[in-house]
Parts: structure tokens; sequence; C-alpha cells
């Protein structure tokens, strides 16, 4: 009675094939405390960047992770477009708005389908699969690629839609919206997954102020700091919306807000493919990178992105700094675990929708 | 909105003219077609970032991230804050690499404050949870600063060697 054993869980296996490691205190089957240790996967990738032109650094930033890859080169390009006092054209706004939201909608899915999973109900994991396996296709056929869609530039995007492309992307986001709601009517009722999200793994809001939790894991408990909102860009001022926001914090509060999320994504892509401006897609040229200093952030699917970037005027950053969302909710984990049962850790582990290759870079 | 930020930023300059002892310098402000605002100091003083971090906690601020890099006379350290939608990038010169933490003041500072420890061998003073981040506790802090690519080393930029006969036969050719 009263001892306290510690179990050590990873450096490899729960809910994602990336490697964590965690010193799980328990007294019995509940969890008294949790110590976290990273380092495995780190790349040395702000090294790297130092050593490669701002072009070539928008295929490397884009190469930091899979999920949330376009996020990587649209933020670099920001603060890139900062320095060099660039302005992109209308239509490039709207189509960084629909690469990005496509994503979203994607990466919120996977997340819920991990979810799914980590439960047990392995038939809503694979439907929730399905579901999201026609907006990997929308990627392969707009962008050619399944997730690193290269779809941002200096100046602009890469891609540009023609009528035949507009109506595909508006049939295929239809086409998923019917199950889509299905799958978030399971998710919110079915007992098994209640029982098993629903005051599991709590964040007060109060904390998640307090440790600067950012993303949906934030939105799960009432605090809304979405940087389309907070700090706009892009066409995201232009579009008719609101930030998700539950009040639950628990699992099921962050799975919810993913799953609200995804409707809202299909919303602001369809928005902006009925109101996409002509016009060209970059600025004319490459332009020079003069000597300065730039920031920018974008709310990932995982929450605020965010890049430094300092230039000398040369054709290669002088230092470049990037941190990524789940870097600040790692701490969070710390305060959800404890009073829960050993088997809920990787049920909240995955609610914060953890991304190792990004926080390590 | 647009309003909204230029005038918070406009604030909190003042206020930081009462709370930085040794005073501060407003590099620039970045403001773009949306409102958006970044501002940008440097601290006469590095031992100031705690007053900064007081400020900040004040006005429901939080640690974005922090990137220091290394100069000629030790280390800059820019720290980058979000108060009320404003980036403000608070940056500071230490040529010891010893600086107060500010993660008692501002909780979202931890891991950044500890990965700088780690990679570039910045000491920390007061960091309440100072444990190794991303290094192992065999490897030697700061490990990373002394590495060295193959693609430098093969171009002669592990030694001045190859500068130093380059100036030489220069200066031959220049008489």
């Amino acid at each position: 009675m009263g001892e306290i054993y510690k179990v050590p869980v990873g450096p490899i296996h729960i809910a994602l094939e990336e490697p964590v490691y965690f010193k799980v205190h328990v007294h019995g089957e509940t969890i008294e405390n949790v110590d976290i240790l990273s380092g495995f996967v780190h790349r040395g990738m702000e090294a790297l960047v130092l050593r490669r032109n701002f072009l070539q650094n928008m295929i490397i930033t884009e190469r930091t992770c899979s999920l949330c890859s376009n996020n990587h080169p649209f933020t670099y390009i920001m603060a890139v477009e900062k320095i060099a006092g660039v302005r992109i054209p209308p239509r490039a706004e709207y189509l960084r708005v629909i690469a990005d939201e496509v994503k979203r909608a994607a990466s919120h899915l996977f997340n819920v389908s991990m979810l799914a999973h980590l439960v047990g109900f392995h038939s809503l994991m694979t439907q929730t699969m399905e579901t999201r396996e026609v907006l990997q296709d929308v990627k392969e056929s707009i962008w050619g690629n399944r997730m690193d869609l290269g779809a941002n530039t200096i100046g602009g995007v890469k891609y540009d839609l023609d009528k035949e492309q507009i109506r595909y992307l508006i049939r295929q986001l239809k086409l998923i919206k019917k199950p889509i709601r299905e799958l978030t009517a399971i998710y919110r009722d079915n007992k098994i997954v209640r029982a098993r999200t629903e005051g599991v793994g709590v964040l007060s809001k109060e904390d998640t102020i307090r440790l600067g939790v950012v993303g949906p894991t934030a939105r799960g408990s009432g605090v809304n700091n979405d940087i389309r909102v907070v700090s706009p860009y892009a066409a995201y001022d232009k579009l008719n919306w609101d930030v998700v926001l539950e009040d639950g914090c628990d699992v099921r509060a962050r799975a919810l807000v993913r799953l609200r999320e995804v409707f809202q994504a299909i919303d602001l892509a369809e928005q902006c493919l009925k109101s996409l401006p002509d016009g060209p897609v970059t600025t004319k040229g490459f332009p020079r990178i003069p000597k300065g200093e730039g920031v920018a952030r974008t709310e990932a699917p995982r929450g605020e992105l965010f890049f430094y970037v300092k230039s000398n005027g040369s054709t290669k950053p002088e230092r470049m700094k990037w941190r990524v969302p789940t870097y600040l909710n790692w701490e969070a984990l710390k305060l959800m675990m404890p009073g829960n049962k050993i088997a809920d850790i990787s049920v909240i582990f995955n609610s914060i929708d953890p991304c190792i290759s990004c926080t390590e870079r | 909105m647009k309003t909204d930020k230029k005038e918070m930023a406009a604030l909190l300059l003042a206020e930081f003219q009462v709370y930085i002892k040794s005073g501060f310098e407003h590099r620039f402000s970045h403001m773009d077609h949306l409102g958006n605002e970044d501002l940008y100091l440097s601290l006469h003083d590095k031992g100031d970032i705690n007053a900064v971090a007081t400020l900040l906690k004040k006005h429901s601020g939080r640690v974005v991230t922090i990137t220091p890099y290394i100069v000629d006379e030790g280390f800059e350290i820019a720290y980058h804050f979000d108060v009320y939608g404003i980036v403000l990038t608070v940056t500071l010169l230490t040529k010891d690499g010893i600086i107060d933490s500010i993660t008692p003041n501002l909780k979202s500072a931890d891991w950044t404050e500890r990965e700088m420890q780690d990679l570039f061998n910045i000491k920390l003073i007061g960091h309440p949870n100072p444990d190794r981040l991303i290094l192992d506790e065999k490897m030697a802090p700061g490990i990373f600063k002394e590495y060295m690519t193959l693609s430098d080393a093969m171009t002669g930029a592990a030694t001045n060697t190859l500068w130093e006969k380059i100036n030489e036969a220069k200066g031959e050719q220049n008489g």
C-alpha cells in the first residue's frame, strides 16, 4: 500500500510511430506523475537550413514532418516575404488557404481515427481513414502528392486551379460531408468512445493559458488562440467563419474540436473556391532578400507554428528558428495524466495530436 | 483590430520605459496590411529580461519561443513573446553565456530555455527544472556548437591555412 512504481512507456510505440519516452509514476493503476524524455529524432534542421539558400529552404522546411508539412514552408515563406517587403497577389492568398485547409481536414481525420484505434473501435478507425482517403486523392490530383504539397513559394503559390479542377474540388469536398457528419455522431454519442474520452486527460482553462498551450488542445479547454483570428494572414480575414471552441477540457472535447474543424476546413476551402479572385498566382521574379529580421506564424493543424528568420543580405539565412505547436503542448501532458489510469496514457497522449519529428526538428 | 494592436503596442512601449531600468532600443516595428504588429526591441542590460517577463505576465502574454545565436562578443538571444496578438521580439547580448531564467515568471519558457542550455551551453539561473531536454546526459553541453560539417571541412574551412595561403598569394600578386 502506498508504493509508487515507475513504468517506462516508449521510446518506441504508443499511438505514433515516433519515439518519445515517458517515465510514468503509478500508484496501483493510477498515474501519479510523468517525466517526459525527448530528443530521439533531433536532426539539427536549424543548423542545416543555414547552409541552404532561401529557395532551397522552402523544400527542407516542408520535410520537417508530414501531417502539417504545408505549414512549415508556408510560415517560413511568410517570414521571408516580410523581410523582402513582398505582398502576394490576392489569388495566391486564397490558394494558400485552400491548400492549408485541405491539409488540416486530412490531419484532423487522421488524429481522430487514431483515437478510435486506441479505444479499440477499429471499424470506426477504418471508416474515418476511408473518408480521409478522399482528401488524400484530392491532394494527389491537385498537388501531385499525398502529403507534401509544395503549394507555396516566395511571392505566392506554385499551383493554380482551372475551372475543371475547381469543380472537381467542390465535388470531392461535398462527397465527404455526409460520412463525416455520421462519423462525428459516433465520436460524440457512442458509449464506448464516451467512456474512454469523457473526463479523461482534463486540462483546465487556467492551466491552458498559463502553459501557453495552443491549437485544438487549447480550444478544447475553451481558449481561443487561433492564429487565423488573433493574427490573420492569407485570405482568412475575408472569409466568413467562427473559431471552434469546446469547454469539456478533456480528450472528448479535443476530438470534437477537431471534428468540427474538419467541417469548417471544408467550408473555408469552399468559400475560397467560390470567390477565387482572378489574376496572377505569384509576384514577378524572385525577390532579393535584404538584411533584416522577420517573424511569422500560422495556425497549423496542431496549433500555432512560428518562424523567425534573420538575414544578413546574403543568399542564405543567418539564423532560422521555428517552434512547432506540439512543443508547447508537451508540458500539458504532465497535468492531463495524473489521476488517470495506465490504460488512458495513449489516449491522452494522442489527444494533443503530438508531432515528435516537428518538435525535435 | 488595426487600431487595437497599434494602440496596444504604444501602451506596451510606454510601460517598458518604466519597467526597464537600464533602458532599451526600439529597433523597429512591422505592421502589415491586415493590422498585424511585430515589435523588435533590444535590451541594454541582459539583467532586465525578468522585468520584461514580469510586464508580459501582467498583460497575460506568453513566450512563443527563444532564439539564441552566436555573435563575436558571445551570444545574442531573441525572446519572442505573444501579447494581445502582437509578436514582441526582445533581444539581449550575453558575453558570458549566463542569463536569468524567465520560466519562474512565464512557464511557457520552460522547454525553450532548456533547449538553448542543451544546444548552446547557455547557463540559466533559477530555472525550476534545468534537466536536459534534447541531448542525452552523456553528451557534453553545447556539443553542436563544436560540430563542423564534412562539406565545410573539405572546403578548407576547418582552419585558416587555406585563406592565409590565398591572401599571401594575393599580396604577392598585388606587389
